[in-house]
């Protein structure tokens, strides 16, 4: 076995944390099971991958099932990278034809290995319709680098696209060119959607985020039974209040769950005004140019709770909560 | 400080009249301000500063020689007085931190040194880090590590940095014997073990105390106020102020930007007296800036916590964190700290 495959191998056995490496294994299928339950996973990670190479090296491994091994790891463990969303649209009047996966896989290589020599393309299936494609880079005169990978998911029965490019700027143009050649499409645009959380993305692209909406309501009285405020006129004005609160922010925000993201990011170009009369930059024509950008580990729940919480207004400004039905949490306000 | 061809304005101050433009912290008004602040329970900040542009004695500073303090985060601390301390004996000084330190190490106390006992402690005097000649000449402390590579040429690496200084401090040094030292403003950069370490020795040496400096909301938005006002040439940075909500479960982090020549028109356009800022203007900057917010957002940013503040000349956190950008306003920055620790020993 090569020294580069077995290396790489080692590495990836690495990033994946002790609890992982079996099931991962598993679903590589690979390693056979009787190897995999002799493993020894009560030593440093480091003597564990260096077993793992061993087994691999036994077999005879190549750089093609290394790097299904690698994309396995990328669908199991939450990886720290941005995914951003693109959309293929089809020439108008074009048809729809069958999809084909097999068709597909052979478009995209033939493409891309046209435009690109040194290209390593890799694939796996999943279900729902959707395909991984990972591809190492190289340039006309070296290999592919196993490390500068970019991933790609695509779901075949959706014009959407998922991509997570690792920094790996310089050959988009060909990526998109060969999708959309292979998926017989005639244009494909970037979306302002970005996430590190693909399963966010497909969510809230895919509108399943509002799956589980209950249509029920619990009144506030109930929840407040055991508070007892001795002047009714209080209780009332108050409950009212918090009570449109509750009704606007479900109302915007709906019973569910959020899809997970954890930025948005808006660029201002609106003229500055305030609602006093001070005149303070009232004859300024430019606009006042701001960036502002959100960020929370779960920022649509923590947006959710502003409301409630006293820090906003209620109903909501309807750039915050228009992020998971307009898909996008990339924006440029300017003014009307 | 004498100067003898100077007029007399006060029986206790003699400021020289070259000086009036700048921040003097002599005026009359200045000094009835600090007298009535430490006979209050509470002790007031000031309702209006002196825009601390630079001072006359920056000209002494060798731009080369101050660059390594720029753009480099510096932890704050603030210092009481130190009994006793001499600027003839910093070479003792140096031979007794490197012994002291050496002697945690080999107590087996964790230690951020890189080579086991192949540093050295310097000493040095930072000229030109001062607002008047009142103030005390401020100095730096630096760790370097020897290489422990055989070739001549292999460089020390600096591990750890620390400069004591204070600008402006006359509200400090008024009442203060000539035994003691006032150099309310200490700046670290480097593990936090090691700073621990020679605050101890200091806190040891010269009978004084350190504590972390941390920064209000209040005095964060007077610093986003002051440092928006100043004029550069370019602006490399945006004016940009962080906060961030108490939300549960989840917290959120709000990063408003502002692009540095709309926020300077912002100022200008509120600001009226040249030369001094007052709590009014700094209140309508920063509800300006949240209103414009608000008028999109909806989110009211008074409820939720200023925590740092960024702008072309100085970047700070409320934790007590700074970054200096800009060798010009320098002193400017190091007066307004300076006055922050001087109001926290106080």
């Amino acid at each position: 076995m090569d020294e580069i495959v077995a290396e790489f191998i080692r590495r990836t056995i690495l990033k994946i944390p002790l609890a992982e490496v079996v099931k991962i294994l598993r679903i590589w299928n690979f390693l056979p099971e009787s190897q995999l339950k002799t493993l020894n996973l009560r030593q440093s990670k480091e003597s564990v991958s260096q077993e793992v190479v061993e087994l691999c090296k036994k077999k005879h491994a190549s750089m093609k099932e290394a790097a299904i091994l690698d994309i396995i790891y990328h669908q199991t463990c939450q990886i720290k990278k941005i995914w951003i969303v693109y959309k293929m649209t089809k020439a108008p009047g074009e048809e729809v034809d069958l999809f084909d996966m097999e068709e597909f896989k052979d478009s995209f290589k033939k493409v891309l290995q046209r435009t690109l020599k040194n290209v390593h393309i890799s694939f796996r299936e999943s279900e729902d319709n959707a395909v991984w494609i990972r591809v190492a880079w190289g340039t006309p005169y070296m290999k592919p680098n196993q490390y500068k990978t970019t991933y790609v998911v695509y779901h075949s029965q959706t014009p959407f696209v998922f991509i997570c490019h690792c920094r790996i700027k310089k050959y988009i143009p060909e990526l998109c060119q060969a999708l959309m050649t292979a998926g017989s499409y005639h244009e494909i645009r970037q979306m302002e959607l970005r996430s590190l959380y693909l399963d966010s993305l497909k969510a809230i692209v895919f509108k399943q985020y509002n799956q589980d909406f209950q249509t029920y309501c619990t009144p506030l009285e109930e929840r407040n039974l055991e508070t007892e405020i001795v002047d009714p006129r209080i209780i009332h004005e108050n409950m009212k209040e918090k009570e449109r609160i509750q009704r606007v922010t479900r109302e915007a925000f709906g019973d569910y769950v959020q899809p997970r993201i954890e930025f948005a990011q808006y660029k201002l170009e609106t003229k500055f005004k305030t609602d006093s009369k001070n005149g303070i930059l009232a004859e300024r024509e430019e606009p006042f140019r701001c960036l502002v950008k959100f960020s929370s580990p779960h920022l649509l729940e923590a947006l959710k709770s502003l409301a409630p919480a006293g820090i906003a207004d209620a109903p909501l400004s309807p750039l915050l909560t228009c992020i998971p039905h307009k898909a996008m949490n990339y924006f440029t306000i300017r003014e009307k | 400080m004498d100067s003898s061809n100077v007029p007399e304005f006060t029986p206790k101050h003699r400021v020289p009249p070259r000086l009036r433009d700048y921040f003097t912290g002599a005026s009359p008004f200045q000094r009835q301000l600090a007298s009535v602040r430490k006979q209050t329970a509470f002790g007031q900040t000031p309702t209006r500063r002196k825009i601390p542009l630079c001072s006359p004695l920056q000209e002494n500073i060798d731009p080369q020689k101050i660059a390594f303090l720029l753009h480099k985060q510096w932890t704050l601390h603030t210092l009481t007085p130190m009994y006793r301390f001499s600027y003839a004996n910093l070479k003792q000084y140096s031979m007794h931190l490197k012994s002291f330190l050496a002697a945690e190490k080999q107590k087996g106390l964790a230690m951020e040194m890189g080579e086991d006992f192949n540093f050295k402690v310097t000493f040095s005097i930072l000229s030109g880090i001062k607002g008047t000649h009142r103030d005390p000449a401020a100095f730096l402390v630096q760790i370097i590590s020897k290489s422990q590579l055989s070739s001549k040429n292999a460089e020390d690496k600096v591990v750890w940095t620390g400069w004591f200084c204070c600008v402006y401090g006359d509200s400090l040094l008024e009442n203060i014997s000539d035994d003691f030292t006032c150099l309310p403003l200490f700046l670290a950069n480097g593990a936090e073990s090691n700073t621990a370490l020679i605050g101890t020795w200091f806190q040891k040496t010269f009978d004084c105390c350190f504590t972390r400096l941390t920064i209000s909301a209040f005095n964060l938005s007077w610093m986003a106020a002051m440092w928006t006002s100043c004029n550069l040439e370019h602006y490399r940075t945006a004016t940009e102020l962080l906060w961030s909500a108490p939300c549960s479960p989840q917290s959120l982090d709000i990063s408003y930007a502002i692009n540095p020549e709309d926020a300077k028109a912002l100022w200008d356009s509120i600001h009226q007296t040249p030369e001094e800022i007052t709590q009014e203007e700094v209140d309508l900057f920063i509800d300006c800036l949240c209103s414009h917010f608000h008028r999109h957002f909806k989110i009211n940013l008074s409820a939720t916590r200023l925590v740092c503040v960024s702008t072309s000349v100085a970047s700070a956190h409320t934790d007590g964190k700074i970054k200096i950008l800009c060798s010009k306003y320098l002193i400017g920055v190091l007066a307004f700290l300076t006055e922050l620790a001087i109001f926290q020993i106080e």
